[in-house]
């Protein structure tokens, strides 16, 4: 769920923009840390960016009978954290626009912030707040995923009503009115993508655990003892 | 599925492709800035014309192609337009009612959404992402954060193949049959796309570093063609949209 081209006021733009600021930036230098120290690590966060961007092109069963698609930040906060994902998640949704004409350029800002930046961070606080209270594994992806999507779809209502406050009920009616507009599409897309999560980490176990340990989502195996 | 690239297809064959991307920018920039400061009407309309005009003529996109790149950020504009005309009471449980202020809102926003998208596609339209790459390069931004951008992109173009063949593969299969096997076959499709990607990963760093890749993946950037009068042309329309709207209410 992408704010379209041209739909928020110049003043919104730019204020979006420069609240996304901090985060990519903060994000863009983690990333060029990361390239130093590992030069390979760079193949890893694109192919990771190039998965984001792909898995928009995955259909999910909707409620309301249409379908809709994964955003996939969550999964990525868990697997490389949030400042990364907030880099990435720019040039993601930088493609998406130019070559996919979903959301835009002078929106970018506002999708950064709620797609980049509030659901991976909300997406990982979750599996860590899962880790920490000894949730498994499933539950901690389940919310962690099923949480991202579910507040990038909460902040973008926001940033809809804060652009368009309704003329009769005011900032509270319009939040109510793009909630509404979106819940049958979105509420069901939140628990598919993070039962899917479910489902992709329960393979991803199987035939990636080497690189799920390398990058620290679980933990090494003890090294077996001769 | 995604089905390609539509927008990046264009570009690679648009005649505007040599033109350079600081003159194409400032012309698109201009567009979607006086699309979403201006009034939606003239403004607004001024600039869906302009943009069309563009579109239709020397970036060479045609009708047919430009209806397929519009029905989505189409959709998108009218649900929320839909949603901005509705208001909202609570008066004896929820009424929903729809006000002038809302149908004027609605429409000026349905107006102003659509100039910007047609202002943004003058440039995605004519400028191939690794052009903007170059641009962006050139602009100083930092070679690492260029490198996994180009990376992201070329990565994306075979990962479409492939998501592309395994959704085939399922659907022969009846893997979106039902509720429960469309889950299943998404779940196995975005795990294989997940460790695929990995693997390209893998497979191309090793082919690299045995070409003595280090720092920068740079190619060849062929000569753009600036243009001072292509530069003032834009300027100049760009004007005439925002004195047209400034002497429009005016002129009634």
């Amino acid at each position: 769920m992408h704010i379209a081209e041209g739909f928020l006021p110049a003043t919104h733009c730019v204020a979006w923009y420069l609240a996304s600021a901090p985060f990519v930036i903060h994000g863009g230098r983690r990333v060029i840390q990361q390239s130093k120290e590992q030069p390979e690590a760079r193949l890893l966060l694109a192919a990771a960016g190039a998965f984001t961007f792909v898995l928009s092109s995955i259909k999910l069963p909707s409620i309301s009978g249409s379908s809709s698609h994964p955003t996939g930040t969550g999964l990525g906060a868990v697997l490389f954290r949030p400042p990364v994902m907030a880099f990435l998640s720019t040039i993601v949704l930088l493609f998406q626009a130019l070559l996919l004409a979903h959301g835009g350029i002078t929106t970018l800002g506002a999708n950064v912030f709620s797609m980049g930046i509030v659901g991976p961070f909300v997406g990982y606080g979750s599996w860590r707040l899962a880790r920490r209270f000894g949730w498994s594994d499933r539950v901690g992806i389940f919310l962690a995923l099923a949480l991202a999507d579910f507040t990038t779809y909460l902040m973008t209502s926001f940033q809809l009503a804060l652009a368009f406050p309704d003329p009769v009920s005011g900032l509270a009616g319009a939040m109510t009115k793009f909630l509404g507009v979106f819940a049958f599409t979105q509420v069901p897309l939140a628990i598919a993508e993070g039962i899917l999560g479910v489902l992709v980490f329960r393979v991803l176990l199987d035939i990636a655990g080497p690189e799920l340990q390398r990058l620290g989502v679980v933990p090494a195996l003890p090294e077996a003892v001769a | 599925m995604a089905r390609g690239l539509a927008l990046d297809h264009a570009a690679w064959t648009s005649p505007w492709r040599t033109r350079s991307v600081r003159d194409k920018g400032l012309l698109s920039l201009g567009l979607m800035g006086a699309a979403i400061t201006l009034p939606p009407v003239p403004g607004g309309v001024g600039v869906a014309a302009v943009a069309m005009v563009l579109l239709l003529g020397p970036i060479g996109v045609g009708w047919a192609r430009l209806g397929r790149l519009s029905w989505l950020p189409g959709v998108s504009i009218l649900m929320g337009a839909a949603a901005v005309a509705v208001s909202i009471r609570w008066e004896n449980g929820v009424q929903f009612l729809v006000t002038a202020d809302g149908l004027t809102t609605a429409g000026g926003l349905a107006i102003r959404a659509s100039a910007a998208t047609l202002a943004m596609f003058t440039l995605a339209c004519s400028t191939p992402m690794v052009d903007l790459f170059a641009a962006l390069r050139r602009a100083r931004v930092p070679d690492a954060l260029i490198e996994i951008a180009s990376l992201i992109y070329r990565f994306t173009t075979g990962l479409l193949v492939t998501a592309g063949a395994i959704h085939e593969a399922q659907a022969v299969r009846l893997g979106f049959a039902t509720r429960s096997a469309t889950m299943r076959s998404a779940s196995l499709g975005t795990s294989a796309l997940l460790v695929r990607s990995w693997d390209q990963a893998r497979r191309l760093e090793a082919g690299l570093i045995g070409r003595g890749y280090e720092d920068t993946l740079r190619t060849v950037e062929p000569t753009r063609r600036r243009s001072t009068r292509f530069l003032l042309a834009s300027l100049v329309t760009v004007a005439v949209l925002v004195a047209g709207s400034a002497a429009w209410p005016v002129s009634r």
